[in-house]
């Protein structure tokens, strides 16, 4: 099950549409889950309209959250993607097998079973959530708060019988152009996550929709640079420093 | 999604089941737990009193359902050795504006919440409450079951300090992940261990309680402070600085730190700390530094001594 995990505390200004984003990464198997950050006043009517928007066309679910209890909702919305991705499925092979029905028609004893099966595959399938973090300049005072989330959320994963892993990323990143930066790359090692954010340059445009493309090449292709890797390298010359952080 | 069925049902409201068409008349809203809302209600073709949940959501009100199951099934193969801990009487679906709500009847428990009995009766009923509460857990524990949301809100407490653990929702398999906590009670909030199901995540869990009750303002300062300096060594200081845990002081120790080899020895523990006559409950005193100076001194003497005796 793949998974990104936005967290974020206004609107997208550059870049393509974050709602026609996560309708794209839906399309590749990817659950879009959106987190709006409230701790100073409101995210504003057109935050919170793109928040769950976003969410929708990602086949995930919207929340918002104080930093106070950032944690409890990342986890809670992870584990609530989890159990409806199975439920999903479960339901498409209810369907194949006795017709019109979900298993929430099942008579009580027979759903029983069927939940069983459900929680025991919740537990056991593999898991990757990506987490991308708006880094705009308004996060700046919340990023604390951001980090000790993500180690909570670590130790949860960690306790899962199932495969998990997690990878954090920031936008935008420090250069134009550069929608995402990784901050950690796949790990289910709870010692490395003490301090990702020390890399982070805090500027003002907040490109959503670019920052979730970049995350999904990353799913696909276990890098940032993508297929285009090459010519990237070629045309910056900047290439060679960055690499270290991704081979090995 | 999940709201609609949030709002209470009018006292008086009959709930008939889908299935099997028992019928329940609402008498009042008892509380509301992680996974649905708790009403008292009446059995229309009985009159009996009982506790009736209707669930938030399907799947998670249903695997809790699974959990009362298991455990009545494996106290049914026990015989009646043990208190029956699963008390699942029906379990059905109400048909509300459409919607199916699944719900679970159980048997209906009098009490007050561990905080209110407390305050009733005072805090040395902890003892009494305690060891009671611990018994449970073992049971739990020995059919491979940890309770995970373990806080004073899940405990009721009848007036001579028995007690039922309510809201299974948090409830997993040993070795399993914790599905349910909340942060003051969770040890991965404090640092001192991961979220993996076993029965010292209870153990930590009851002393967070303990703690709770009796020294809530230091627990709250603690739990307050910045994450990154929070750890279970402030847990400890305040086990071993205030007089109101005293009694406990050497118990919870080892519940912070895990350190019971099974929860049956942590009762059998607590037990002994509770049933000690009062007086030898009074913290005792530590030898003083010149008396242990003076038994070294002796010893080394012996030690002499012998040595000059047997050489000649």
């Amino acid at each position: 099950m793949k998974q990104i995990m936005l967290i974020t505390d206004g609107c997208s200004n550059v870049g393509e549409s974050p709602v026609m984003a996560a309708a794209l990464a839906k399309q590749e198997g990817i659950i879009v889950n959106v987190v709006g950050i409230i701790d100073y006043g409101t995210i504003g009517e057109l935050g919170s309209l793109e928040i769950s928007e976003i969410a929708k066309a990602g086949g995930g679910m919207s929340r918002l959250s104080g930093t106070q209890k950032l944690a409890q909702t990342m986890q809670m919305m992870t584990r609530k993607t989890v159990v409806q991705t199975i439920q999903h499925a479960v339901n498409k092979e209810l369907r194949q097998i006795l017709g019109n029905s979900s298993f929430e028609d099942l008579p009580p004893d027979q759903r029983s079973q069927v939940v069983e099966v459900m929680d025991e595959l919740s537990e056991t399938s593999p898991l990757e959530i990506a987490l991308l973090i708006d880094a705009s300049a308004s996060m700046k005072p919340k990023l604390a708060a951001v980090e000790e989330a993500i180690r909570d959320m670590m130790l949860s994963l960690g306790a899962r019988k199932g495969n998990s892993r997690l990878a954090v990323f920031h936008f935008p990143g420090p250069h134009s152009g550069e929608d995402a930066v990784l901050d950690l790359d796949w790990t289910t090692d709870l010692g490395t996550v003490r301090s990702i954010f020390q890399r982070i340059s805090m500027r003002g445009a907040t490109p959503t929709g670019p920052a979730i493309l970049k995350v999904m090449e990353f799913f696909q292709y276990g890098t940032l640079k993508g297929h285009e890797s090459k010519n990237w390298m070629e045309e910056t010359g900047r290439g060679e420093g960055m690499l270290g952080d991704y081979v090995v | 999604m999940t709201t609609s069925s949030k709002s209470a049902l009018a006292q008086g409201t009959v709930v008939t089941g889908r299935w099997k068409g028992g019928r329940y008349m609402i008498q009042r809203l008892l509380g509301q737990g992680s996974n649905g809302v708790v009403y008292l209600v009446k059995q229309l073709d009985s009159a009996k009193l009982y506790a009736l949940k209707m669930g938030f959501d399907t799947v998670d009100i249903q695997s809790e359902i699974n959990v009362l199951k298991a455990l009545q099934r494996q106290s049914h193969r026990r015989g009646n050795a043990g208190r029956d801990l699963s008390y699942l009487v029906e379990v059905d679906d109400y048909t509300l504006q459409g919607r199916e709500i699944p719900f679970y009847v159980m048997r209906y428990v009098k009490g007050d919440p561990l905080r209110s009995f407390l305050a009733k009766r005072g805090g040395l009923w902890l003892s009494i409450a305690g060891l009671h509460l611990l018994r449970q857990l073992r049971q739990l524990h020995e059919n491979g079951w940890v309770f995970g949301d373990l806080k004073p809100e899940n405990v009721l407490v009848s007036p001579y300090g028995e007690v039922e653990l309510i809201d299974y929702g948090g409830v997993s398999s040993i070795g399993r992940s914790v599905k349910q906590f909340t942060e003051w009670y969770d040890r991965g909030f404090w640092g001192a261990g991961g979220r993996t199901a076993d029965p010292s995540y209870d153990w930590f869990s009851f002393a967070v309680v303990c703690i709770h009750l009796l020294a809530e303002e230091p627990l709250k300062r603690a739990a307050t402070q910045l994450p990154q300096t929070r750890s279970y060594n402030d847990l400890l200081a305040i086990i071993r600085s205030e007089a109101a845990l005293s009694p406990y002081r050497g118990w919870l120790e080892r519940a912070v730190a895990g350190n019971f080899r099974d929860t049956a020895e942590a009762c059998q523990l607590w037990k002994e700390l509770v049933t000690s006559p009062l007086s030898r409950r009074r913290p005792r005193q530590k030898t003083p530094r010149w008396m242990l100076g003076a038994f070294a001194l002796a010893l080394t003497l012996l030690g002499c001594a012998l040595y000059l005796t047997l050489g000649f």
